[in-house]
């Protein structure tokens, strides 16, 4: 179970759903979320200001991507994120895509960012969550 | 001779005789008579001694004679023979064939040119006019006749004909025929003689010519011939315009003929081209370019110019051949086409997007209605009522999702040409098959019949032929006929280059006349079954396709329906 996990996606019933789904499977225990990848950018630059205060504080171990977002979407926001370096504040956060896209080609490009694990089709299901826990421990 | 035999022997009588008679008057006028008796005598001598001097001068005046005559004759002979060996040889260097009529007896002479040109054997040549006649070919022969006796009758000197003789194996020669009449004193014409000359040869290159100008008169393509200048750095001078020239550029060829090709190209405003057209020039090589030209009328056209050296005899470079053809018409289409072209790629490109765009507008919602049915699934509900509508509810957004789901398969199938293929094992697809569908086979409990040994393996993409056969498999358990224990056989056979898949089952089939050109079109449905799409069939034929292989139907209504696939088996296609 993660301690804390950030959803960013523009529809609020997407993140109403993935809240639910992951609260009900009990996959963290805290959910952060974004309305698009300047929001999101925002949050971790908010993280790495407290990070500065108070080195205790609860990271995001994981995070789950929309693509098609307005005003930031989340191929933007992951070149900011790998360029400017945020990997060395949150070298622990792990990024899965989870989008609704088609395209064959947004899955290959998803596999040039290394902090991507992972590219999963909407919607979010419990069984998704588990066999993505159980893969990974 | 004779004459003169018998005038010496007169001669030499009257001189004797004469001689005898002056002796005897002298005699007795002047002669005593006692003494006349030796004076007798004397004259008697005389005579004797005369007669033979007199005989021996006859003699050699006639040899004399007879000798010279001889030398005459040896001469005359001479010529005569010389002129005979001349004549010969003037036949054979002619390649004339000579013959000499005798137009009061009729009579014919050939000579050996008859042999030697027209390969008549000298027994076949019959001497006389009728022979001559018949070897003349019947178009030509009484044009030819009535010339030839007009001609005699007028007593002109020279005649000349052309007209056509047989040779001996029946084909015929072209010929030039020369004559000219022999007359007596009196003028009366009495011999012919005449020299046949062929010029098959010549008269087949005079048609050949005629026809090779033709092609130059009568072609669509312009043709201007240019002869190269002695003049250093002076350009060549226009020699012949064909008529297309005049047609493709106004310029009648009268106004062009004998100028300098430069007024030509400054009127073509080829000026962009004017220096590589020198380059090319020089190097006298064969070149092809395209030039945006000038009609006389000042109107502009494209024109693909072949610019050809010709060499004469000495191999020196002489002439410039020129062939020109009006493009514009081409040039314009080009352009249509290339715009038309990426219009197209552009509106593809839209589409393309539209629909990547659209399928994902279409399914963010849909899976948030989804997920929340499964986070629905998970409550209890008490109110029947509730209860129905969520099941109803939930039934339409499975359904809306396969669709949406089937239509982004076929958007990514249309999209990506080179799919991965790997070496895959029929029965093991059959068999995953099999377990997706064990719902309905269970419900159904067809008869299925597998004869995969013969092809065993293909090279496919997995997912893809793993939908085909589950498409395939699907409709023949949904369409199958009630009425009948359903039978499906499979089979697998290798044809060459080919691994051919037939698909055969026993249901209610489809009616092939009235469906044809539509059982494999998208959104096309056969049969009002509550759960069908009419998207299967199109799908299959799409992946079928992106993987190289064809795919066709037969069916009969009320019998079954077999699908026969062909895959080739190289890896590389």
């Amino acid at each position: 179970m993660y301690n804390k996990i950030l959803c960013v996606d523009d529809d609020p019933i997407t993140l109403m759903l993935c809240k639910k789904v992951i609260e009900k499977s009990d996959f963290s225990k805290q959910i952060d979320t974004a309305h698009n990848g300047e929001d999101a950018i925002k949050y971790f630059d908010n993280l790495k200001n407290n990070l500065e205060k108070d080195k205790n504080i609860i990271l995001p171990q994981l995070m789950f991507l929309d693509l098609n977002m307005p005003i930031m979407g989340g191929w933007e926001f992951l070149d900011i994120f790998s360029e400017n370096k945020y990997h060395d504040f949150f070298p622990e956060l792990k990024v899965i895509v989870l989008s609704s896209t088609i395209d064959p080609r947004d899955i290959e490009k998803s596999k040039s960012y290394s902090m991507v694990i992972d590219f999963l089709s909407k919607p979010i299901t419990k069984e998704m969550l588990y066999s993505f826990s159980n893969n990974t421990q | 001779m004779k004459s003169f035999f018998y005038k010496s022997i007169v001669i030499y009588f009257l001189i004797v005789l004469i001689l005898a008679l002056l002796s005897h008057y002298y005699i007795i006028n002047f002669i005593t008579a006692n003494n006349q008796l030796s004076y007798s005598l004397f004259f008697c001598i005389l005579l004797i001694i005369c007669s033979p001097i007199v005989l021996i001068t006859i003699i050699k005046l006639n040899n004399k004679k007879n000798n010279d005559s001889i030398t005459n004759l040896k001469r005359i002979n001479k010529e005569l023979y010389e002129s005979n060996e001349r004549y010969d040889i003037v036949a054979k260097a002619t390649s004339d064939t000579i013959w000499d009529w005798d137009i009061k007896t009729g009579g014919f002479i050939w000579n050996k040119g008859i042999q030697g040109i027209f390969g008549y054997k000298k027994e076949d040549v019959r001497e006389n006019l009728q022979w001559w006649f018949e070897k003349i070919h019947p178009e030509d022969s009484l044009k030819m006749s009535v010339k030839l006796y007009s001609f005699i009758e007028q007593k002109t000197e020279k005649w000349q004909d052309y007209y056509r003789f047989m040779c001996a194996d029946g084909t015929y020669k072209y010929v030039f025929d020369r004559g000219f009449l022999v007359m007596d004193d009196d003028r009366n014409v009495v011999r012919m003689i005449g020299a046949i000359q062929d010029i098959t040869k010549q008269k087949e290159e005079e048609q050949r010519l005629k026809l090779l100008e033709t092609v130059i008169t009568q072609t669509k393509d312009t043709v201007i011939i240019t002869e190269i200048s002695d003049i250093e750095k002076e350009l060549p001078k226009i020699v012949f315009v064909n008529p297309a020239f005049t047609k493709m550029t106004g310029f009648k060829s009268n106004e062009v003929i004998g100028k300098n090709a430069n007024i030509l190209m400054n009127k073509f405003s080829v000026r962009n081209d004017i220096k590589k057209l020198a380059e090319v020039l020089k190097k006298k090589e064969e070149f092809t370019f395209e030039a945006l030209n000038k009609r006389k009328n000042n109107e502009q056209y494209w024109v693909n110019l072949t610019m050809i050296p010709i060499t004469n005899k000495d191999n020196q470079h002489s002439h410039w051949i020129s062939i020109q053809r009006d493009i514009s018409v081409e040039k314009e289409r080009e352009k249509e086409r290339e715009h038309l072209i990426s219009e197209l790629t552009q509106n593809n490109k839209d589409l393309k997007q539209f629909s990547y765009i659209t399928s994902h507008n279409l399914r963010a919602p849909l899976s948030n209605l989804t997920g929340l049915l499964n986070l629905v699934e998970d409550i209890p509900i008490e109110n029947q009522e509730l209860k129905e509508i969520i099941s109803g509810f939930s039934k339409s957004t499975h359904q809306l999702n396969e669709t949406i789901n089937d239509l982004v398969n076929v958007i990514i199938i249309k999209d990506s040409p080179s799919i991965q293929k790997e070496g895959i094992v029929i029965k093991d697809v059959f068999e995953n098959v099999f377990n997706q569908l064990s719902f309905l086979i269970g419900l159904k409990k067809p008869i299925i019949k597998m004869d995969l040994n013969k092809a065993q393996i293909v090279f496919l993409n997995k997912s893809y032929i793993e939908s085909i056969l589950l498409n395939l498999m699907s409709n023949s358990l949904r369409y199958c006929d009630p009425n009948k224990q359903l039978k499906i056989s499979i089979a697998s056979k290798k044809n060459g280059t080919e691994t051919i898949i037939t698909f055969k089952d026993n249901g209610i089939g489809i009616d092939l006349e009235r469906n044809k050109d539509k059982v494999f079109g998208l959104y096309q449905r056969f049969h009002d079954y509550p759960d069908s799409k009419g998207l299967g069939l199109y799908l299959v034929k799409s992946q079928v396709e992106s993987m190289g292989g064809t795919i066709s139907i037969d069916s009969k209504v009320g019998v079954g329906t077999t699908f026969t696939i062909t895959f080739k088996n190289n890896k590389d296609v």
